[in-house]
């Protein structure tokens, strides 16, 4: 059976990163948030969270990201929201959030 | 032509060093459907290299709707001075009315600027790259720290797709700001007036601001926003302490 979890990342401050709230928002109105089945914390006041060593182990360096692992073991990285959603959550993806993405990857448009 | 993955790489190197007017006849001379992009800013100087080339180009902007009345006043300038029809990409009204109801004219401030950059930039540029097989940008190495390996020829990495790679010509590349304005300067080429009232980029009227001298160019952008929230990473240097 497969399995998914959540990393979100937790900020010196305490706080939850901006992006990992905007995710978490549209996981939760859109009730995927149901097929999460674990959701952990890269916290940056402590070295030792879960969050960090599975960011570490697994290469990432983007927050938040999901780890699948399927029912044969493989695990799979998903860095993208909405790539998740397309392919394992089986979700719809609306125009602005696919550029919302998009303006995330494209440091370009700051001097557009 | 359409040149392979392979091909633009063996020419970004042997490029590398090449001076602005031979990357961007390479561009023109190796793509029939290419044009340049034209903030409205100093990017200019690539509308002049092409016209010094002889080569008809095909010149687009993106209008977001929210460019300061100089910008607007300057691309009507520069449409006449060089006899080039400026195509004009702007926001598709049925993702931006629905925003704006939703959120105001001013949400940027409270939310950051990546939602209405998004609708404003990101959508009427997919949409025209979407028609074009390349492109060619003025993006320099010393803009910012993203900047800084942008190669003078590549494969588009934001805006091609799995069916389609889109070829992004950076001619301006291995200029600095200086050599810019000096370019900007010896050959008389119109320039935006705010640059001479201190805004360095040029952007949308209320996301950007003059800097002062020494300052770096993007800190006249969103300057609202803590640098902090614009990254979300994971840094291996936590994991060290």
């Amino acid at each position: 059976m497969m399995h998914i979890t959540m990393v979100k990342k937790i900020k010196e401050d305490g706080q939850p990163c901006r992006k990992c709230n905007d995710v978490m928002g549209k996981l939760e109105r859109s009730g995927q948030i149901n097929s999460i089945d674990h959701i952990t914390y890269a916290d940056e006041r402590d070295p030792l969270s879960e969050g960090l060593h599975l960011a570490q182990r697994h290469g990432v360096e983007l927050a938040p990201f999901f780890i699948v692992r399927e029912s044969n073991g493989e695990e799979k990285i998903y860095t993208s929201y909405l790539k998740l959603v397309r392919e394992v959550l089986n979700g719809q993806v609306s125009q602005r959030d696919e550029l919302m993405e998009l303006a995330d990857r494209c440091g370009a448009l700051d001097y557009v | 032509m359409a040149l392979s993955s392979l091909e633009i790489t063996t020419l970004a190197d042997a490029h590398k060093n090449s001076e602005p007017q031979e990357i961007l006849k390479l561009a023109l001379e190796s793509y029939d459907n290419i044009a340049v992009s034209f903030s409205g800013a100093e990017d200019v100087v690539l509308i002049d290299l092409a016209a010094r080339i002889g080569k008809d180009v095909r010149v687009f902007t993106l209008d977001t709707g929210r460019l300061h009345a100089e910008t607007y006043a300057y691309l009507e300038q520069v449409r006449e001075r060089y006899d080039v029809a400026i195509e004009v990409a702007a926001p598709d009204h049925n993702e931006l009315e629905p925003f704006l109801a939703e959120k105001g004219m001013f949400s940027f401030f409270e939310d950051g600027h990546k939602e209405c950059c998004s609708i404003r930039k990101v959508g009427p540029l997919r949409r025209k790259l979407a028609t074009l097989d390349a492109w060619i940008t003025g993006q320099r190495h010393d803009q910012s720290n993203t900047r800084t390996d942008v190669p003078v020829v590549q494969i588009d990495p934001a805006f091609s797709s799995d069916e389609n790679s889109l070829v992004k010509f950076n001619p301006l590349a291995n200029w600095s700001s200086q050599q810019v304005w000096d370019y900007i300067c010896e050959n008389e080429v119109p320039y935006n007036p705010l640059h001479a009232q201190g805004y360095d980029s040029i952007g949308c009227q209320p996301c950007t601001r003059p800097v002062l001298p020494n300052q770096h160019e993007r800190e006249g952008r969103w300057w609202w926003e803590d640098a902090k929230e614009k990254e979300c990473g994971l840094h291996s240097g936590n994991l060290n302490k």
